[in-house]
């Protein structure tokens, strides 16, 4: 249960609550009874898909979405009993109100697996066409109403991460691949709405690290990009975390001096303004102690010097966030001349 | 507001929950009702009150939950098999010493035929994939002996394919980190003894910024805290050996004031219904946080720590030492 306030329940309040939810009681363990034992006998009829819609979703007072042994079954029922006498046009229909049915369920329980699992399966079940050329449309046109679906659900909640997964599964499941450059302005329209949806900003990671793989993209020239998009939002929001945690990629293992050090005068410039940001100082170490193990030489004055700077940050985070202080000690205890 | 842990009021919540079958709610939530039974009893025994449910009652019902047509276990007698209330099933019956009730042949092998040639696993015959389901067929095959029969580098491999550049994990290959899936990822490369495959530092770092002020932890970056992870993530950092990088006096606060002072059990966060999710992950960071009185947790398998000891599966994972009460 998450984020349903606490009620005290008096034995009365209990009782009336008991009486009132005894009709619904008597008439959910009558459904559920009635179709587990249809289940357990192999009733494949219409009848039996009829009543599990009723308890998945349409009934008036007892609807449980959750009941995933009931999408277990309508599903077996759909295979087993409708799908053998029904045409192509008529499984399609029957899969397109499925799809229909578990959207408006999803509104309500939008961070039930179950559902989206349902939608998953009549996706991979819409069958041929039967008129050979009309193949191709009849499955885009699923798949990107589908897309759609889901960027309405991102919509409602630009954090849920079931519906984010379910999308790079539409992503890489439609028919006519969307280019993943479009896949790119997606992140930025959502990371431009909200600069602390750390969700969009994963999905960049991984979008963008496939465009370098294939070339697609050149990686120097992206980069520019994308350290201007970050400092944005650092410069913005110094105190959240997202901007930060894509920085932190961007920067990755530190073998660009060039772009080390830019950086690193850079969040230097924000600490100067925000003396107090704690994200500016662990920031800075971490990069200082890229340049130290990558580019500084051994017993160098250089050395010397970042090493002392970043003992100086550690013991500031140490004062500025106690409730870490025992990382910044081992981390300082580990800084070697 | 409570400061210290309403044992008593706890246990009451936990032996009253069986009472509650005049109510919707109950069987509302059926298909995830030996789940239920899981956290209930492992919270029961962190709390030192094993015996305030009744072991035989539960060894049965765990049985009559078993699915014959699957070979595994189902959530509730008549609902379908899945790898999720299999797990539970087979952690309450270890817990009670009565693996030998269960079809062990059976069950190994719904395990092993969820897997996927990419090394995930799927939950049941319909196939949705997860890091949980991995985590749940790791820690089941362990459990029951059988890891030897587990294609480990297929296992190890998608594992890593879930591992991000923030040191996370995620629900499947490409997925944003988030704490739970962290702790099954970890857990699992744990009982493979494969914890290389963990950037250590980095995941440490990650882990440390869920603590909020208040004390509370998030299960991902600017997101709310939740009792529910002071098991992810304090399990994850028991077992990189990192629980010293938050604030435990902090977090042990937190959680007690997420607690019902009248109607005992905890909340999600303060003022929130209690449920049992909630109460079993509240107790287990309590017990991993060195709170007195209270058993061991095995953050690896959220079971008992001396059960897992007795059964020989103890790993290198590290809890802070128990404080005097």
């Amino acid at each position: 249960m998450h984020g349903v306030r606490r009620a005290r329940e008096t034995r009365e309040v209990r009782t009336a609550r008991r009486e009132r939810e005894r009709a619904m009681l008597s008439t959910y363990l009558a459904l559920t009874d009635d179709i587990l034992s249809r289940k357990k006998n192999k009733d494949w009829s219409r009848d039996a898909f009829d009543l599990t819609t009723q308890l998945l979703s349409t009934h008036p007072s007892v609807t449980n979405p959750e009941f995933y042994t009931v999408w277990n079954y309508r599903r077996h029922i759909l295979t087993n009993g409708i799908f053998p006498r029904s045409s192509p046009e008529e499984i399609k229909e029957l899969l397109n109100d499925d799809l229909a049915m578990t959207a408006k369920v999803l509104k309500v329980h939008p961070k039930v697996y179950w559902i989206w699992n349902h939608r998953r399966w009549c996706l991979e079940h819409i069958p041929d066409s039967p008129d050979y050329a009309n193949n191709q449309a009849w499955r885009r046109s699923a798949w990107e109403r589908e897309l759609f679906i889901v960027e309405k659900m991102l919509d409602a909640d630009s954090r849920n991460f079931l519906a984010w997964d379910y999308r790079r599964y539409v992503l890489a499941s439609m028919p006519v691949r969307r280019s993943e450059k479009a896949e790119i302005a997606y992140t930025t329209k959502k990371i431009e709405a909200n600069f602390s949806n750390f969700s969009a900003w994963h999905q960049r990671t991984k979008v963008l690290s496939s465009l370098w793989a294939s070339g697609e993209v050149d990686r120097t020239l992206s980069l520019h990009k994308e350290f201007e998009l970050v400092q944005n939002a650092m410069f913005t929001l110094p105190e959240d975390q997202s901007a930060w945690l894509y920085h932190r990629w961007l920067i990755g293992s530190g073998d660009n001096k060039a772009i080390l050090e830019r950086e690193i005068n850079l969040i230097q410039t924000l600490l100067d303004e925000q003396p107090d940001s704690k994200w500016c100082m662990e920031s800075l170490v971490t990069y200082k102690r890229l340049l130290l193990d990558n580019h500084l030489p051994t017993g160098s004055q250089e050395k010397t010097t970042a090493i002392n700077q970043c003992r100086t940050l550690l013991g500031q985070l140490e004062e500025i966030d106690p409730m870490r202080r025992q990382r910044y000690w081992e981390m300082g205890a580990q800084l070697k001349v | 507001m409570s400061d210290t842990l309403l044992i008593d009021l706890h246990v009451q919540y936990i032996r009253n929950l069986g009472n509650n079958k005049d109510d919707l709610s109950y069987h509302m939530t059926a298909h995830r009702l030996i789940n239920g039974v899981y956290w209930g009893l492992t919270a029961l025994c962190i709390m030192k009150h094993k015996e305030a449910l009744d072991a035989q009652e539960t060894i049965e019902y765990v049985m009559s939950c078993w699915d014959d047509e699957a070979g595994a276990f189902g959530p509730h007698p008549r609902h379908d098999a899945h790898i999720l209330s299999t797990l539970s099933a087979i952690q309450i019956l270890a817990t009670h010493d009565a693996l030998a009730r269960l079809n062990a042949t059976r069950v190994v092998d719904f395990v092993l035929n969820l897997q996927q040639p990419s090394g995930v696993f799927a939950g049941d015959a319909f196939g949705e994939t997860d890091t949980r389901f991995l985590y749940c067929a790791v820690s089941a095959l362990s459990l029951l002996g059988a890891l030897d029969r587990l294609d480990r580098e297929r296992t190890v491999s998608y594992l890593a394919s879930c591992r991000n550049f923030d040191g996370g994990f995620g629900r499947v290959a490409g997925a944003e980190s988030h704490a739970a899936q962290v702790w099954v990822c970890t857990a699992a490369l744990a009982i493979l003894d494969r914890l290389d495959v963990v950037d250590v530092p980095t995941l440490g770092w990650w882990l440390a910024e869920r603590q909020l002020p208040n004390g509370g932890l998030n299960g991902r970056p600017e997101k709310l805290e939740d009792v529910c992870y002071s098991h992810w993530v304090l399990s994850s950092m028991a077992i990189l050996n990192k629980l010293t990088w938050i604030d435990s006096s902090a977090l042990t606060r937190f959680i007690l004031s997420a607690q019902d002072p009248e109607g005992g059990g905890i909340a999600d966060r303060p003022g929130d219904m209690a449920d049992i999710f909630h109460t079993c992950f509240g107790v287990a960071g309590l017990s991993l946080l060195g709170y007195p009185g209270l058993d061991d947790l095995d953050p690896v398998y959220c079971m008992p720590a001396s059960l897992i000891e007795r059964m020989g599966l103890k790993t290198g994972w590290k809890a802070l030492p128990r404080r005097e009460g």
